[in-house]
């Protein structure tokens, strides 16, 4: 009869259990990804070895004793850190000390009760995670963490009961998926109440990623390897991908320094040199864009996420039409963020595929043909040979492309480099260069021929993924193209890129470097093995499906901040009584789920022979109404008999459903009654008596 | 048997506010929806693990059995069966005497329909009856955030005799000449006579452990040395001044006479139990020395 142990509860006080302690060392490692990526190397790894000693000194009933010495570790720990970054202030070095003495907790706890603080610490790590990194597959790596504290947590609570593995995670991932609902409810309708006080943790992240103002031969060429996201963009209005090249402009160049070229600092700075209001010189060439959206058809919507890489460029498909919110439109129809992006932006702009404008400032003629000192004879020359020839734009672009195409121009990702006379060196010479190179000499090359130019900076292509309906474009789509101002249809764009190298402009440069290597057009970066495996379609749709739930996390979770859920819940008209009537509300609907959940557990679990005693408890309570009181001292059997000769007409009845109890109750061949027989006998003896 | 139900937070439970304070701070003044979406998660496991902690006592009941007289500074045990008639199995129960008592045995589990025997164990006190007032279940499983406490009236009391103590030798052996063997020998004769149960208190040094060893229960070997005729053992007859030491020297001979299976009676002041020998007249007298005059002082005990 007796099964399960039982200890005293000293005992069990002393040392932490060994299963629970496995279980909370699995959550901790998983806590650990975040902290590899940002955090000194040493950090990790100190706590990485903090659990395997505690496994070593657990049994052997070791810890850390010594008030001095903990005092001394947390000092040395102090120390160590200052050196690694050099300061005490920062979300790193605040977390690696949170790591450091959690380690040194982990060490020093002996008892239960410290159990459950470390498991409520391991959840502060969490934390710390997601002040790292809130990636999607970091945000997988703490969720397993979570689900694994609880896991420890359930276990400790179980002590020996059997099953180590299976039990206790399937009671946390229960615990989960009944939280689930809650967490839904809450994220969406839980009002952010702000403190007033708000920081930014993540302002560490230097200009470095993604593009400068300056276009320079190899700087481009320098992000082609680099498989870092820079946006993500979807067309609301279209479910599928729009056709044709898609060019996303992300800063107009305007000063020409012959293979160089820059923007200007600020798009302001350009306005001043051109004597117009910025603004104003914003605005009229906004106004006269307008038109072309009601024609219809060539305006795209599109709604880009941008990841933070900590400068001002923000991007969209050619030509937006008017500047997104906290942002200015700048001279050459580029968006220019007013902050600096530090953190993921969503924003929603309309383009148009269209060239607008049909005139040209006299100021913007000016500063489009401006020109260094520095063009050797040879080049003027070969421009003055096509202005020579034929004055008309539209021959002289066509004689320039002519020339790439047929003067033996090749395409490469890795040209070389360039040192004085780089213009010479190209165009007559070496004549081996990336797009930027041929967008910046092509453009100077125009200049020189008398026609207004100016290179764009961006990305072309990008993957679009069919399953999340998005594009995805990465650093290494980053190009640069150029810009001609011809009379009849205003600033056209032109890409000599796509004469040297046709085909890039319908695919992203990974796919267009993939083909490539695969006709034997260039050398491989890659050994031909995994080339082979990651063409594989199955690898292609994990790929896909991968990166869709990336684009969800980040729209739909980390794009649900506190001004978008207002937005929301003021659209929807939930949270127009204010903040504290809402969380009323909350609390109204969490409670009754929680009562649910009681009841539902409680009914599911409760005995069968509760609910044949409850039966038979209706029963005499009917009998009771019938003038028959069943007292304390009753046998079911005795009262059966009194109850039968004190009401004879019920004799038959009152004698069926006590055997059944007797039968039901005490007898082991229990189960060959069903219990709805019984209940459907008892309420019967009620329909007919009464 | 009446039950009383509470739920209250356990320390831990600080922590986790604690916890769910810093996660919110951080959420709020990042506006950062992940960290708000661990908070809640955190928050809404919390919450949903409490009627879990609810649940999981339901259906489990106790039944005691009684709990064996122990000596005054001796522990006495107190069987308990704890019964889960519920569908599930229980886990993670812990049985105590009362609310705040730290004699507390963890039942790590019961499956359905089952029971586990546990023995509390706490000091007895002083001798007298005691009542052993309410018995608790509490159980904070799954997560320890919480502590569901079930509490039940019980109504049974135990035992404790009086501390043995004093002179060994029985007060007729005391009587005869000085050439008898001496008392330390008494009843541990060279001849073996035999075996019978064993005493609660006596010296473990005549138990039969060989008859331990094959599975039956605690006897005493016996040496032949039994002649005497009956003693009584009269408390009047003692000039102590303090009436528990006279308690503790009566309940000494009370087991050595038994112990010797000599026949023994008791006189009490306005009670008088004849002499004979055997369990349950050792147990009668025994009751009577640790009910004598104890009725003010059970009172003040158990406020």
């Amino acid at each position: 009869m007796s099964k399960g142990k039982s200890r005293s509860w000293s005992q069990r006080d002393r040392s932490i259990p060994r299963r629970p302690l496995l279980w909370l060392a699995a959550a901790l490692l998983f806590t650990l990804p975040p902290m590899f990526a940002s955090l000194a190397t040493w950090i990790p790894c100190f706590f990485l070895a903090t659990l395997a000693i505690k496994f070593w000194m657990e049994p052997k009933g070791y810890r850390l004793r010594l008030a001095p010495l903990k005092l001394i570790l947390a000092a040395m720990a102090l120390v160590v850190i200052f050196f690694s970054y050099g300061s005490l202030k920062g979300v790193e070095p605040g977390v690696s000390l949170l790591v450091v003495l959690m380690s040194l907790k982990i060490l020093e706890a002996h008892t239960s009760r410290e159990f459950q603080v470390i498991v409520t610490m391991g959840w502060v790590l969490c934390l710390c995670g997601f002040f790292l990194s809130q990636d999607f597959a970091i945000a997988l790596c703490l969720l397993v963490a979570f689900t694994l504290q609880i896991a420890a947590l359930v276990q400790f609570h179980r002590g020996s009961s059997p099953g180590a593995f299976w039990p206790p995670l399937g009671a946390a991932c229960k615990l989960l998926a009944q939280a689930f609902p809650l967490v839904v409810l809450l994220f969406f309708l839980c009002p952010r109440i702000s403190t007033g006080f708000r920081f930014d943790f993540r302002d560490a992240l230097s200009a470095a990623s993604g593009f400068s103002d300056r276009l320079s031969p190899g700087s481009i060429a320098s992000l082609a390897s680099s498989s870092d996201i820079a946006f993500r963009a979807e067309f609301p209005d279209s479910k599928t991908r729009p056709p044709g090249p898609m060019y996303w402009r992300g800063v107009v160049m305007w000063r020409c320094e012959g293979m160089e070229w820059r923007a200007p600092y600020t798009p302001a700075s350009l306005a001043h040199s051109s004597s117009v209001g910025a603004s104003s010189a914003r605005r009229t060439e906004f106004a006269r864009a307008l038109p072309i959206q009601s024609r219809g058809g060539k305006a795209i919507r599109q709604r880009i996420a941008l990841a933070p890489h900590g400068a001002h460029w923000m991007f969209a498909l050619d030509r937006p039409f008017e500047a997104a919110p906290g942002a200015t439109l700048a001279n050459g129809n580029y968006l220019w963020s007013v902050q600096p992006i530090r953190k993921p932006r969503r924003y929603e702009i309309v383009s148009s595929l269209e060239s607008t404008g049909k005139e040209l400032q006299p100021r913007e003629r000016k500063a489009a043909l401006e020109l260094p000192n520095s063009i050797s004879p040879a080049v003027r020359e070969l421009a003055e040979s096509w202005t020579a020839q034929n004055s008309d734009p539209h021959v002289i672009v066509n004689n320039a492309l002519q020339f790439f195409r047929t003067h033996g121009f090749r395409y490469s990702l890795s040209p070389g480099e360039y040192k004085k006379n780089d213009l010479d060196q190209f165009l007559f010479q070496r004549r081996v260069g990336f797009c930027e190179h041929y967008a910046a000499s092509f453009a100077t090359l125009m200049r020189l021929a008398g026609i207004p130019a100016r290179v764009v900076a961006g990305y072309l292509g990008g993957e679009y993924n069919d399953l999340g309906r998005f594009f995805l474009v990465r650093q290494a789509d980053t190009h640069a193209w150029c810009e001609v101002w011809l009379p009849d249809s205003g600033w056209t764009r032109v890409d000599p890129t796509s004469i040297v190298a046709p085909g890039r402009a319908s695919l992203d440069l990974n796919s267009f470097l993939d083909r490539r290597i695969a006709s034997g057009e260039m050398e491989t970066r890659r050994s031909a093995f995994v080339t082979q495996l990651t063409r594989l379609a199955i690898f292609t749709n994990i790929r896909l499906a991968w990166e869709t739930l990336n684009y969800q996390w980040d729209t739909r979770v980390l794009g649900f901040d506190a001004d978008v859920q207002e937005a929301l819940l003021g659209a929807a008209g939930i949270a127009s009584s204010g903040p504290f009537f809402t969380i009323a509300e909350i609390l109204i609907v969490v409670t009754a789920l929680l009562i649910f959940y009681a009841c539902w557990m409680q009914l599911r679990t409760r005995s069968r022979t509760d609910r044949v005693k409850g039966l038979y408890e209706r029963f005499c309570r009917k009998l009771t109404r019938l003038g028959v009181r069943r007292d304390p001292w009753d046998g079911p059997s005795d009262f059966s008999s009194r109850a039968a000769q004190l009401l004879p007409n019920e004799s038959k009845r009152i004698r069926e459903i006590s055997n059944t109890y007797i039968t039901l109750r005490y007898s082991p061949e229990s189960g060959t009654i069903a219990h709805d027989t019984f209940a459907k006998q008892v309420s019967a003896f009620a329909a007919h008596s009464c | 048997m009446k039950e009383r139900k509470f739920v209250y937070p356990t320390i831990s439970f600080a922590g986790l506010l604690f916890v769910l304070a810093a996660m919110w701070y951080a959420a709020s003044s990042q506006n950062s929806p992940a960290v708000y979406l661990l908070l809640f998660t955190l928050m809404a496991v919390f919450l949903v693990s409490i009627p879990h902690t609810l649940t999981n006592l339901a259906g489990v009941t106790i039944a005691l059995q009684s709990a064996k007289p122990a000596f005054a500074g001796e522990e006495v045990s107190l069987p308990v069966e704890v019964m889960n008639e519920s569908r599930a199995t229980r886990h993670g129960i812990d049985l105590a005497l009362s609310s705040s008592g730290r004699e507390r045995k963890r039942v790590d589990y019961i499956p359905s329909g089952k029971a586990a025997r546990v023995t509390l164990q706490f000091p007895g006190g002083q001798r007298g009856e005691h009542r052993i007032g309410a018995l608790c279940l509490t159980s904070a499983y799954p997560l320890g955030f919480i502590r569901f406490l079930k509490k039940f009236a019980v109504s049974q009391t135990y035992l404790v005799y009086p501390k043995p103590a004093g002179d060994l030798q029985l007060p007729s052996s005391r009587a005869r000449s000085a050439d008898v063997r001496p008392q330390a020998d008494f009843g541990e004769g060279d001849d073996f006579a035999g075996v019978r149960a064993y005493v609660p208190g006596e010296s473990q040094r005549h138990i039969d452990w060989k008859a331990v060893a094959r599975g039956q229960p605690l006897m005493t070997k016996q040496f032949a040395a039994e002649a005497e005729g009956a003693v009584y053992l009269d408390f009047s007859a003692l000039d102590f001044s303090d009436v528990e030491k006279s308690l503790s020297q009566l309940a000494l001979w009370v087991i050595q006479a038994e112990r010797a299976r000599r026949p023994y009676g008791l006189r009490l002041p306005g009670a008088e139990i004849p002499a004979t020998v055997g369990q349950s007249h050792f147990h009668q007298c025994l009751r009577a020395l640790s009910l004598f005059q104890s009725i003010q002082s059970d009172e003040e005990e158990h406020e």
